[in-house]
């Protein structure tokens, strides 16, 4: 990159460097959305979920001590994001958790560190790493736009599966529900703080990396959930046959 | 594109908004309605958006299971939650 993009520009490229890399393409993805998983599956993937989105607001309130005073929109994104996901209803993780519990686990289980697989607890570092250390606009890009951005589409395609197929009910899948909405609006904000703050070529260059890498670091995580847990029950050909 | 009437504390607020809009989403991002919407957790929980429907109710998907446990016996009086719903017809609200 060689010279500052203009908002329209710098969104476009922000969303190609999600794109390339998105989590869809993964195959623990694919085999949720053709209904070729388990329920021993969705437990297993709630047990590493859990680990990696539970410190979500954790990871926010470093980004939010590291955000200049003068940025008030930004700082008050973050605390909103932080209610919401903790105490503006049911707490995220809850849910996360009565969807697992229907998967046949517990919540001491999911609860439990180390029933998570390795690559989950290098998602989560590198999330307190961006988190803790990154310039905290670059840290939103990672964090907001590379990672919870991508949430709707990805909820979009697994949801009515786990209802159709599975049978679950509308309480059960709440988590999911939720998701497409709160997410949404929490992804749209990020791109605005981002586009708006990000307003130097150092910036916009390091924001379009850590998307990159954000949307990597899913792509790691979720194709590990097939290697971890389902590769032995389901075939990549059998997936593929499917798809 | 759908035109969206709000009234709300004595002011008639009205604007357009794009196809399969979720005013909840709208207002969370800053656009309208923002600021003249109330809501508060955008998961069906708390109530804060429930909303008299004045007119489009045919064109709405039937209430969901957070707004029949929410809105009770309301729902029979037209309230909705909008952050239930996307609508794709023009729509006239209240707020209390």
């Amino acid at each position: 990159m060689e010279k500052l993009l203009d908002q329209d520009t710098f969104r476009k490229a922000l969303e190609d460097a999600i794109k390339g890399k998105s989590a869809n393409q993964a195959p623990f993805s694919k085999a949720w959305a053709t209904g070729k998983l388990q329920k021993k599956h969705f437990a297993r993937w709630a047990e590493n979920h859990y680990h990696y989105v539970g410190p979500f607001a954790d990871y926010l309130g470093y980004v939010y001590s590291n955000m200049p005073e003068q940025f008030t929109d930004a700082k008050d994104f973050l605390l909103q994001n932080m209610y919401e996901e903790e105490i503006g209803g049911d707490r995220h993780t809850d849910l996360l958790i009565r969807f697992a519990e229907a998967c046949g686990t517990t919540r001491e289980r999911i609860k439990n560190p180390d029933n998570m697989s390795p690559t989950t607890r290098g998602l989560q570092a590198w999330c307190y790493n961006i988190a803790m250390r990154e310039n905290p606009i670059v840290a939103v890009a990672g964090l907001v736009v590379g990672l919870e951005s991508q949430v709707p589409s990805i909820y979009r395609k697994q949801t009515p599966v786990l209802r159709e197929k599975y049978g679950f009910s509308e309480e059960e899948v709440e988590f999911f529900d939720l998701h497409i909405v709160s997410d949404e609006i929490h992804g749209e904000r990020g791109f605005q703080i981002v586009l708006e703050h990000a307003n130097t070529l150092e910036l916009q260059s390091k924001c379009l990396k850590i998307c990159e890498i954000g949307a990597e670091m899913r792509l790691l995580y979720t194709t590990a959930l097939f290697n971890d847990y389902v590769k032995n029950d389901l075939s990549l050909e059998e997936l593929e046959t499917a798809a | 594109m759908p035109i969206v009437k709000i009234i709300s504390e004595n002011k008639i607020i009205e604007e357009n908004v794009a196809e399969n809009t979720n005013l909840v989403v709208q207002a969370g991002i800053k656009k309208f309605p923002y600021p003249y919407l109330k809501y508060k957790c955008g998961m069906g929980t708390c109530g804060t958006c429930s909303s008299l429907i004045i007119n489009s109710q045919k064109h709405l998907p039937d209430p969901t299971w957070k707004e029949v446990k929410v809105l009770k016996e309301k729902i029979q009086l037209g309230y909705r939650l909008l952050c239930q719903f996307r609508i794709s017809h023009d729509i006239e609200i209240k707020q209390d």
